[in-house]
């Protein structure tokens, strides 16, 4: 097992097949995982999850994707991949990934070389943690008009706006984000890419309460908030590119079917608890959406595949989010439905002597079709870029 | 040293597929013919006896026919994918009909006239048709009430066999009977005393035969499983295998019609623009899209379930996941097609409805989603159990 005292980044994990490799992963995380916070319902605050996201950091076992000279396992796509499933199969919790999955490629691929030097280290030590400030009031699935202004002052930019629907913006300490530099220009063209400390005047974070009870969205007020010019990633303008760029990834990810398969398992426990499964038309729909769970991890499995091998996809992967998000929605709606009466019924309730909240899945599943891009916006993109339909 | 084996061996696999696709491909391109397709319809066998030869040429009857008995020896991954092809310009009778064969008797090694009937249909000279449906139809090949009796050395069947794919031109049966504990695979010729053929019409017009079968005398030798032996099991792995290729065929059937429809609302103009450029119809072609590409993956995931060496009951219910996809899949397709179309997609002069009744019968045969379904959950349960 991977010894504390010599960091697992040094370790030539390709070297390995990916089998072996994700018996290596396996292990490691069931070792490690801190019992109480496998499996949790809800996203954790940075204080409860921050010991375990040093425990990562401390044994080269945190980012998976980055380069080795860059303090990541250097992992190739598809073991990048089997990190990722392994990791999600051992309950861990959810940390302040945004630095992780986001700002820190962009900044291994577009950042200077003192970008790098000064912030990839302290997101590895944890001493930095980052939301993304995308999403403003006035542009949601229309991104591109977004109206947050940077302006430049001698060798700063002060900028003055609002970012909305921004994750767990209480518990970081910097955002990146996109902000309006040019007003003259086609919308998308007038967009930079800036890094911004949050500790100083002008920066309000107000949480949002969901429709599940749960406070993890915020709104973030920006009053003459400054940052040096140093701190724009990529050209003066050229933001909306840095953040396209992004997106490989997270399209596959939003598709997989974890959700799904957890929402179903929940399902099949209320079934259990309840001798459901003797009613032969809950029987019908649940034979029905449990053949749909499969046929997503069919769809995901596909997609993985060609990043596995190394291969490329384009917009038909917009497939995969609409597919995955819409049936974990139906599973949620199925529960609610079976539950007749304690479907009406809020928090964790019994159920036969099991206490289930019955509720919670339905209304958080509500947000996935909704971010990273709506099932309305997916299709607009299919029905655009892959089905050629005119505009 | 064997990595770099396998991999040369992967790679003319992929080569192999591409020219097999691409040569369907081809054929398509030159060879669909609606006309000709309507002119067909109601008529025997159902083919064009031309185009059987031509497949004989190319050796797609014989594609899954092992070498030794005149085939290429290949795959299901390779007759999907000739299949979807095929389906693309509604061009794969009798091919369907013949892969059921071909894989029950590849399933009955032990019957000694496996190999004469293999290499016969591979040439297009003799093909057989498989026989195991009765009464309202189903996908439980042993619910059969066809009795066989012994006789002799052989066996006496009386029963009436329905559904049949492919019987209107095949010289001979595979026919499922039971005695009072098991069930029995047997091989009548179509002039067989006290056999006697009628056909009922498939939602694409072509035939699909009813055999009745009165005290039809078989001989030893054409016993190819006796009621109790592997006969059944095969039977079974041969209608999951071949729902799998009617799934890549249906593929195929949603691909090209989808395709056709886009076309139409790129070009139909109302209201002074294409309309394609609204975003109802947009959005309804996405989903479209999305439903293809899940049959595309599904169907994947089941060639893999069905190599060599995975275990049965995997196999068994990923098939049925396969077709049950595809079946829903398809008929949700071509519903919105026509829809899609508009007044025009309602005629029997445009060619959606032709594409629409080949859903139809692909998606009743060897179980629509509904029958799948159901059997994906009993074998749910028998793996909660075993």
């Amino acid at each position: 097992m991977t010894d504390p005292t010599s960091p697992g980044s040094q370790r030539d994990w390709n070297a390995l097949s990916d089998d072996e490799f994700r018996q290596e992963a396996a292990s490691f995380f069931a070792q490690q995982v801190p019992a109480h916070l496998k499996f949790l319902s809800r996203r954790p605050r940075w204080a409860e999850v921050r010991d375990w996201y040093l425990t990562l950091s401390r044994h080269g076992w945190l980012v998976p994707a980055w380069p080795v000279e860059h303090g990541g396992m250097g992992l190739s796509q598809s073991k990048a991949l089997v990190y990722v499933e392994e990791l999600e199969r051992s309950g861990a919790p959810r940390v302040m990934d945004q630095g992780l999955m986001n700002l820190g490629p962009v900044l291994i691929a577009r950042g200077t070389e003192e970008q790098r030097r000064r912030f990839l280290p302290k997101i590895l030590s944890g001493e930095h943690t980052w939301c993304q400030g995308y999403s403003e009031p006035n542009a949601g699935s229309d991104l591109a008009s977004l109206r947050t202004e940077a302006r430049i002052e001698g060798d700063e930019f002060v900028i003055n706006g609002q970012k909305i629907w921004t994750s767990v913006a209480f518990d970081a300490t910097h955002m990146f984000a996109l902000v309006r530099t040019d007003k003259s220009v086609k919308k998308q063209a007038g967009i930079s890419f800036v890094m911004i400390d949050m500790k100083q005047p002008g920066v309000t974070v107000r949480p949002i309460r969901n429709i599940a009870g749960h406070e993890e969205l915020c709104e973030v007020f920006l009053d003459d908030v400054r940052t040096p010019l140093v701190n724009l990633v990529g050209e003066l303008n050229g933001g909306w590119q840095v953040a396209k760029a992004l997106l490989g990834f997270e399209r596959v990810w939003s598709g997989s079917p974890r959700q799904s398969t957890l929402a179903l398992l929940r399902l099949q426990r209320f079934a259990q608890a309840t001798g459901k499964m003797a009613d032969p038309v809950f029987r019908d729909r649940y034979t029905q959406i449990t053949m749909d769970v499969l046929d997503a991890a069919s769809a995901y499995e596909r997609f993985a595949q060609i990043m596995r091998t190394g291969g490329s996809f384009g917009f038909e992967v917009s497939m995969l989010k609409i597919w995955a998000t819409e049936t974990c929605q139906r599973v949620t709606e199925l529960l609610v439905e079976a539950a007749g009466d304690l479907g009406g019924l809020s928090g964790e309730v019994d159920v036969e002597g099991d206490s289930m909240d019955i509720l919670y899945p339905f209304l958080d599943c509500r947000a996935f079709t909704i971010y990273g891009g709506s099932s309305q916006v997916q299709r607009n993109i299919l029905a655009k870029n892959v089905l050629d339909l005119p505009s | 040293m064997s990595t770099q084996a396998s991999s040369t061996m992967a790679d003319s696999d992929a080569e192999q597929l591409t020219m097999l696709r691409e040569s369907a491909m081809d054929v398509v391109q030159r060879g669909a013919n609606m006309k000709h397709l309507r002119e067909r319809r109601g008529t025997l066998p159902g083919y064009d006896p031309a185009y059987l030869r031509q497949m004989a040429e190319l050796g797609w009857l014989g594609l899954l026919v092992p070498e030794a008995h005149g085939g290429l020896g290949l795959g299901l991954t390779e007759m999907a994918a000739l299949l979807q092809e095929l389906g693309k310009g509604l061009m794969a009778d009798p091919l369907p009909a013949v892969a059921l064969a071909t894989r029950v008797l590849v399933h009955c090694p032990q019957w000694a006239g496996a190999g004469g009937h293999l290499a016969a249909l591979a040439r297009g000279e003799a093909l057989p048709a498989v026989a195991w449906q009765e009464g309202l139809g189903g996908i439980d090949p042993a619910a059969i009430s066809t009795a066989a009796k012994p006789e002799g050395t052989g066996w006496r069947l009386s029963g009436r066999k329905r559904f049949v794919v492919g019987a209107a031109g095949a010289a001979g049966f595979i026919v499922s009977a039971r005695n009072a504990d098991a069930c029995g695979l047997f091989w009548i010729s179509k002039d067989a005393p006290g056999l006697s053929l009628e056909h009922e019409w498939r939602a694409d017009q072509t035939p699909i035969g009813v055999l009745a079968l009165d005290g039809v005398a078989v001989a030893a030798a054409d016993v190819i499983s006796a009621p109790g032996g592997h006969g059944l099991q095969g039977l079974q792995r041969a209608i999951d295998e071949t729902a799998v290729l009617a799934s890549a065929e249906m593929l195929g059937v949603m691909e090209a019609s989808l395709q056709m429809t886009l076309a139409y609302l790129r070009t139909r103009v109302q209201f002074g623009q294409p309309i394609g450029s609204f975003q109802a119809l947009q959005h309804k072609a996405a989903d479209l899209y999305v439903q293809q590409e899940l049959v595309r993956a599904v169907l994947q995931d089941a060639l893999r379930g069905l190599a060599p060496g995975q275990d049965a009951l995997t196999a068994a219910s990923v098939a049925s996941r396969c077709k049950a996809r595809a079946s829903d899949a398809g008929l949700r397709t071509l519903r919105e097609v026509i829809q899609l179309h508009g007044a025009i997609g309602y005629t029997d002069e445009h060619d959606a409805g032709l594409y629409l009744k080949r859903a139809l019968a692909l998606s009743a045969w060897l179980g629509n989603a509904s029958a799948h379904r159901a059997r994906f959950a009993a074998l749910q349960e028998q793996s909660a159990t075993s």
